[in-house]
């Protein structure tokens, strides 16, 4: 069947908008089932009737008139002509009209035919989100922390104006351009463009992106750059928000406490490398059986240096971990065992338990003297394994370092190197307010289990910061 | 027998390490700072290491920048740096390729064992 074959009222029946034609009293002379079925009406109340008393004159209505008496007898025909109207049968209605005159031969006073289409769902649509967007933007103007929105193809939709205001730039200037292309290119850095390229299709947001600085009217200035996509329930379309946080102040203070601690620790270094200096000088003019003594002074006030840096790094807050804290000790021994005790192995086997950072001292001095006891006199090879355990018994604390070596071989006797080391344990084990559950020989190795009070800072004090 | 320039702003650890160096039967040099350092390194004293000091005086990373412009002197000197300070990686980048450092406080056996690796290498 040919298009032109097709009759012409099957069309006007089939198409989805509502149409009515009226005769020059614009009376109505016919409708089609749309508008039929969008108005809620039929062929009997409506065919031969004014259109201004249709349905008990529900379309008598201000802007019809104004179309149908004004403007078509003036026009061929009018297109887009919108009427909103409260319809007692369906409520309030956003209608577009299109209007046309059309003449049959013979009729020279010719017909109107209005084409009404029900705009009224995407018109509230099309408020709903002006509304959310004008949320959405007053929103982004309260946050005092500049941001961007950004299309899919990274160009800015809108900018905040806080960062119109920091970065003293004009809103024409920022729209449709890539942020990478705004002041003097600050933002132009591959790996930030890489990261960005991820946060939409991926769904994975830019956390604490650092970029450092000059930027004009701000001079130096550090900005954490965060991004995540945000969607719109219904849209497909998403978008990325981009916020730039100044934390110039907050990397001025951290700098300050980095270099404050690096100066404290330069001059409390320098002083102990001047007493581990003095005890060298003596050192060199006393008897032969005493230098080892020295030489241990020197090594205990090493490991307290040590113990100071192994502290700062398990440091959180006002508590120090003890887990990376004994992982660092025996990472530092590990580092020391060079020539021909290269073979010995040091475990950790830890809980993530915090203690106070006043008794972590005498804790890493215990450890260490333990280790170091077991290191000199267990591995005669140079080869076998050492382990430093934490654990959390009741409300107790048990230290166990235990090795695999060959033993105590006479527990009653021992030399005054020994004797002194076990000494300084028993001291440390008092200071800490704890005891020697055991120490002797179990299996293959030698044992040594200590308890020591849950030294736990109380939940309230603990200012937990991440080390 | 080597000849190892001691750099050391601080006059007592300096000369401890000299003295030490010294028992060990090698010669020093001595210099407090970059400056006179520099002064050594280009005479044409035979030198064969520099033991210095990173934070000289008021500058912070001073032995690291001593360090690298001795390499662009004498590219075939031995360089052994010591701090009290944590050793960052920003220090890192800066040590001259290869070299070791000795932390603070150091006694004598662990500077012996780091001069004797460093004249061995």
């Amino acid at each position: 069947m040919a298009v032109s074959d097709i009759a012409a009222s099957d069309i006007v029946e089939t198409v989805p908008s509502a149409l009515i034609v009226l005769d020059r009293n614009l009376n109505i002379t016919s409708a089609n089932r749309a508008f039929y079925q969008t108005f809620r009406t039929s062929a009997d109340e409506t065919e031969g009737c004014l259109i201004y008393d249709l349905g008990n004159r529900l379309w008598d209505i201000p802007a019809l008139r104004i179309l149908l008496e004004s403007v078509i007898p003036h026009r061929a025909s009018v297109e887009g002509f919108e009427v909103e109207h409260d319809f007692p049968t369906i409520g309030r209605r956003t209608m577009l009209v299109n209007a046309r005159k059309i003449f049959r031969p013979g009729d020279h006073d010719g017909s109107i035919l209005l084409a009404i289409e029900d705009v009224s769902e995407e018109r509230a649509a099309r408020q709903e989100s002006k509304r959310n967007w004008q949320l959405t933007q007053s929103i982004v103007d309260t946050i005092r922390d500049p941001l961007v929105v950004l299309e899919s193809d990274m160009t800015i939709v809108t900018a905040s104006r806080a960062f119109l205001t920091i970065f003293g730039i004009t809103e024409a200037e920022t729209h449709g351009r890539r942020v990478s292309e705004l002041g003097q290119h600050q933002w132009d850095v591959p790996a930030l463009r890489h990261l960005m390229e991820k946060v939409l299709p991926e769904n994975k947001p830019i956390e604490s992106f650092e970029i450092e600085d000059n930027f004009p009217g701000l001079g130096r200035r550090v900005f954490n750059l965060n991004a995540r996509k945000i969607s719109q329930p219904g849209n497909n379309a998403h978008r990325m928000l981009l916020v730039f946080e100044d934390i110039t102040d907050r990397k001025q203070r951290e700098r300050d406490a980095v270099s404050l601690t690096n100066e404290i620790s330069h001059r409390i270094k320098n002083n102990l490398q001047i007493i581990v200096g003095l005890i060298a000088y003596e050192a060199k003019w006393t008897a032969t059986p005493c230098i080892q003594g020295y030489k241990a002074m020197q090594a205990r006030i090493g490991a307290i240096a040590q113990l100071y840096d192994l502290i700062s790094q398990s440091s959180r807050g006002r508590t120090v971990a003890v887990d990376a804290y004994l992982r660092e000790i025996a990472s530092a021994m590990s580092a020391s065992l060079i020539g021909d005790m290269s073979g010995v192995e040091i475990e950790v086997k830890a809980e993530p338990l915090e203690i106070d950072p006043d008794r972590a001292v005498p804790f890493g001095l215990l450890v260490n003297e333990l280790a170091t006891n077991a290191i000199k006199h267990a591995f005669p090879r140079g080869t076998g394994r050492l382990m430093l355990s934490v654990e959390r018994v009741g409300d107790q604390i048990e230290l166990i370092v235990a090795d695999d070596g060959v033993g105590i071989k006479d527990e009653g006797v021992a030399r005054v190197p020994e004797k002194r080391g076990s000494d300084y344990v028993a001291i440390f084990v008092r200071q800490l307010g704890g005891t020697i559950a055991t120490s002797g020989s179990e299996g293959n190795g030698t044992i040594v289990r200590i308890r020591l009070p849950l030294l736990l800072v109380p939940p309230g004090g603990a200012e937990r910061v991440a080390a | 027998m080597a000849v190892i320039l001691v750099v050391e702003d601080e006059v007592f650890t300096r000369q401890v390490a000299e003295m030490m160096i010294q028992d060990w039967g090698h010669d020093t040099l001595s210099a407090s700072d970059a400056d006179e350092a520099l002064l050594f390194l280009r005479s044409g004293r035979h030198i064969d290491a520099l033991f210095t000091d990173i934070y000289l005086k008021n500058s912070v990373l001073g032995g690291c920048e001593l360090a690298r412009q001795a390499i662009e002197l004498r590219p075939q000197l031995r360089v052994l740096y010591t701090t009290g300070n944590f050793v960052t990686d920003k220090m890192k980048a800066l040590f001259v390729e290869g070299m070791k450092c000795l932390h603070k406080p150091y006694t004598q056996d662990q500077l012996q064992d780091s001069v004797e690796a460093l004249l061995a290498a």
